[in-house]
């Protein structure tokens, strides 16, 4: 009786494995098809064009700030110079301990300004605010403490135009990646209430005065297998969602949201430790619940490029963070999973998210018991175990090279060395890294003390990357 | 052993794919690099092998059918006919009629796939801009991909073909709003040209739809002739569909006439805070500080965007800035509260501020309105 359960627990296991590579396969399939589409109409010069249209709305960049001073002025320095042609800087400094407001009154000539201030959305009190007289259009909100969530949110209120780009102090922006992202609004006004970029690893490429002059991987094996799970979620599934109108999480690192519509569902949820995620099933619920036509949609040639962890230490700690964060979400939004009347949001999307990446661990986990205790009591054959294994693991290597693929096409990775590097990190992942996710994300489903708050990793400053790799 | 059997077959298949996916990855690094860096040099070539044409009328360095199907050759082509003018451009003109480059592209447009081709197509024939191509850009203004009836509108307005025009302009009633908007732009690059099309499809539709008018206005602020003021005027008194008012009074405001300025005073007190806050802003850009008083007064408007757009307005004129001090110490909070934010925007506080040691009394109007620094805005 127990080898029986045995033997099926540990069937299983694998199989739900297969089940969920054979469902990224199908999207990142999915995601080339979309990919070829919109990369013919990126090829074919219909961008340029909205530089000089009047129909091209004027947009603000929110920037939260906690403890940035290492690269706050690069970062607002390489967002100044994007090309759109009317665009403002609201930075949201979150009741910073170190000199990131000094560090910013001194690079932008700023002057404490006497203007009214509308608390549309709930936020910490705001201290003072901050206008620049050095060219570029700032403005610097000194808030006291209360979260990333909640320094967008004041941010927000600070904002002068109708669409607000949420983004992070330690990205660097690509110079078109406002006029890409923005003609996805532009094309359809009325129905786009957000667009999602595509985020890039900094780490181990050349920045200077922060700007990215060439993109390259590092040596490093952390930051390494960050960069091949950021192009598999960014080239080989969102194209997929986006396509389905069925995006489940815009990233927080850049989203540009209609405000009117972020007001309308109360702007980030303060305390969220995936506000990003959170923000965005509330948006699909809210249209979705009043029947309101909706989209929104995922740019891929809106390239946004961030620092990721390069130590375990604070890469454990981001995934706790992440993995927590899903969890409230996956609370939150269970009404929603599976649900018809969530259309693809719910059947498709989030439906995937529930059962592939919020149940994973805990299967994956319970696999690493279950299969070998059932091996060694004889309840799995080893040749048949052997050869489930190879199935698994050949799937996932499938979905990385496919996501390569796409890279190949649409990325930015040009020498032969950053490919087979990366080729190399699809092998390697599966031999100790991928487990030590598993490890972490169960680490979050235990709980303990929460990272709530800002969650922050050391900040190098984006100038200061590549000196790293 | 059925099942291991499959299990077996699935790993071959798999492993395989791949293999294959591999083997398709280290090519496409390959051969891609290899072909940029030969499209490249290609492209150098037939620069120099254009600029010399141009340069001496008689030269004999060949230009063979083949260079003029090559992508790279195109490439050359609109980067040379990007840097010319007068007669070299004619000249390359000729060259381009003289080597089938144009035909050889509609060839490609009037294909039916691969899409890439055909956009690439558009876009050459809209980049090169020659009138032979005019004809079968016209009958793409209806193509089934969006991307190349923009291209189609593009090219045309690039040559100026005028007999397109009405038939742009009748595509802003039935267009998705990314072409419409992008024809919106092409209609800019005939100038005057396309003013009457413009005011008549407006006068005709108005009534009947808003979407396009509103935008056939905007689009004649940005040509920004001054024939066609009176028309908007007209258009303005006779409308009664609020996105077409909105769209005429910000026409108005960006044409910049003052005939247009009682017309627009008298929206000051429309029962519409849209047409009011529109006013306000086109007030603004016509720039004659006789509209001060009554910008002023709006200040006091029930409605926020009113007193904001009549404070931004009043910045901008000759006078409106010592306006918008006098209402810091204005007893209605919310106007004080407009006027600070737009001289805040205008730079002005930060001469308050200097003000504030020279002239004590100005000063404190401004920080008792505004509070002081460390208390919360909230």
């Amino acid at each position: 009786m127990i080898l029986d359960l045995l033997r099926w627990v540990g069937y299983a296991t694998i199989t739900y494995f297969i089940v969920m590579q054979a469902y990224l396969i199908f999207l990142a399939v999915a995601s080339g098809l979309a990919l070829r589409r919109t990369h013919h109409l990126q090829r074919f010069g219909r961008v340029g064009e909205m530089l000089s249209s009047r129909s091209t709305p004027p947009i603000s960049i929110v920037i939260p700030a906690y403890n940035e001073e290492a690269g706050i002025v690069d970062s607002v320095r390489s967002m100044s110079i994007v090309k759109y042609p009317r665009f403002e800087i609201v930075i949201a400094n979150d009741g910073s301990n170190d000199d990131t407001l000094a560090a910013l009154i001194e690079a932008f000539h700023l002057e404490k300004v006497r203007i009214p201030y509308r608390p549309d959305l709930e936020c910490e009190p705001v201290q003072a605010i901050y206008r620049g007289r050095a060219g570029v259009d700032i403005t610097v909100i000194d808030k006291e403490n209360g979260g990333r969530a909640d320094a967008l949110n004041a941010g927000i209120n600070a904002a002068r135009y109708p669409y607000v780009l949420c983004t992070d102090a330690d990205v660097v922006l690509d110079p078109d990646c406002l006029i890409q992202s923005m003609q996805r609004v532009v094309e359809d006004r009325e129905r786009t209430v957000g667009v999602g970029g595509n985020i890039r690893p900094l780490n181990g490429s050349r920045v200077e005065l922060g700007h990215l002059i060439e993109a390259s991987v590092p040596s490093q094996l952390i930051p390494r297998m960050q960069i091949l799970e950021y192009v598999r979620t960014f080239l080989a599934s969102r194209p997929a969602w986006s396509w389905m109108n069925a995006l489940p999480n815009v990233s927080g690192a850049f989203g540009i949201w209609k405000k009117s519509t972020m007001v309308e569902v109360g702007g980030f949820t303060t305390g969220h430790m995936g506000e990003d995620m959170d923000l965005t099933m509330r948006i699909h619920r809210y249209h979705l619940d009043n029947r309101i036509p909706y989209r929104i949609v995922y740019e891929p040639s809106a390239v946004i490029w961030t620092e990721v962890p390069d130590t375990i230490r604070v890469l454990r700690r981001q995934r706790i963070r992440w993995h927590r964060g899903l969890m409230t979400a996956t609370k939150d939004f269970l009404p929603m999973t599976l649900n018809p009347r969530y259309r693809q949001v719910g059947m498709v999307s989030w439906a995937g998210y529930f059962l592939f990446e919020y149940l994973a661990p805990i299967i994956e986990f319970t696999g690493w018991f279950v299969v070998p205790t059932a091996w060694l009591l004889g309840a799995l054959s080893g040749t048949s175990l052997m050869w489930m294994l190879l199935i698994a693991l050949g799937m996932g290597l499938l979905n990385s090279l496919l996501g390569l693929l796409l890279d190949e096409t649409y990325g930015y990775f040009n020498s032969p060395k950053d490919t087979s590097r990366l080729v190399a990190m699809a092998l390697i992942e599966n031999f100790g890294l991928r487990q030590m996710t598993v490890l972490w994300r169960i680490r979050a489903l235990i709980g303990g003390a929460s990272v709530r708050g800002w969650g922050n990793m050391e900040r190098r400053g984006v100038a200061n990357l590549a000196k790293q790799s | 052993m059925p099942v291991i059997e499959l299990a077996q077959l699935a790993t071959l298949i798999i492993f395989s794919v791949n293999s294959l996916l591999l083997a398709a990855l280290i090519l496409l690094k390959v051969v891609h690099r290899a072909r940029v860096r030969s499209h490249d040099r290609r492209r150098e070539r037939y620069v120099e092998l254009l600029s010399r044409h141009i340069a001496f009328e008689n030269c004999t360095d060949p230009i063979t059918s083949e260079m003029a199907e090559d992508p790279a050759f195109l490439d050359a082509l609109i980067d040379v006919r990007n840097a010319v003018a007068g007669s070299e451009l004619r000249t390359l003109r000729n060259i381009v009629r003289r080597h089938g480059v144009i035909e050889h592209q509609i060839r490609k447009l009037e294909s039916p796939f691969p899409l890439g081709r055909r956009f690439r197509a558009a876009v050459a024939l809209a980049e090169i801009g020659d009138e032979t191509s005019a004809h079968v850009l016209e009958q793409h203004l209806t193509d089934r991909e969006p991307e190349i009836r923009i291209q189609s509108a593009r090219g045309l307005g690039r040559i100026r073909w005028t007999p397109a025009i009405d038939k742009i302009v009748q595509r802003f009633s039935v267009e998705i709003p990314w072409v419409r908007a992008r024809f919106s732009d092409t209609l800019t690059l005939y100038g005057p040209a396309a003013t009457w099309p413009l005011l008549a499809y407006v006068r005709i539709n108005h009534r009947y739809e808003s979407v396009g008018p509103a935008l056939a206005l905007r689009t004649l602020a940005q040509i920004d002739d001054l024939q066609a003021v009176q028309p908007i005027i007209g258009i303005l008194n006779d409308a009664d569909d609020l996105e077409v008012e909105i769209a005429a009074i910000e026409a108005l405001g960006d044409l910049g006439s003052p005939e247009a300025q009682s017309h627009l005073s008298e929206r000051l007190d429309s029962p519409s805070w849209e047409l009011r806050a529109k006013a306000a802003t086109a007030l603004g850009d016509i720039g004659d500080p006789a509209s001060i008083e009554l910008l002023v007064r709006r200040l006091r408007d029930p409605n926020w965007w009113v007193r904001r757009n009549s404070a931004a307005a009043l910045a901008k004129l000759d006078g409106g800035i010592e306006a918008l001090y006098a209402m810091l110490g204005d007893e209605d909070p919310y106007a004080a509260d407009a006027a600070a934010e737009a001289l805040t925007d205008a730079g002005e506080l930060l001469i308050a501020r200097e003000r504030t040691e020279e002239e004590p009394r100005g000063a404190n109007v401004l920080l008792t309105h505004m509070g002081s620094g460390g208390e919360s805005y909230q």
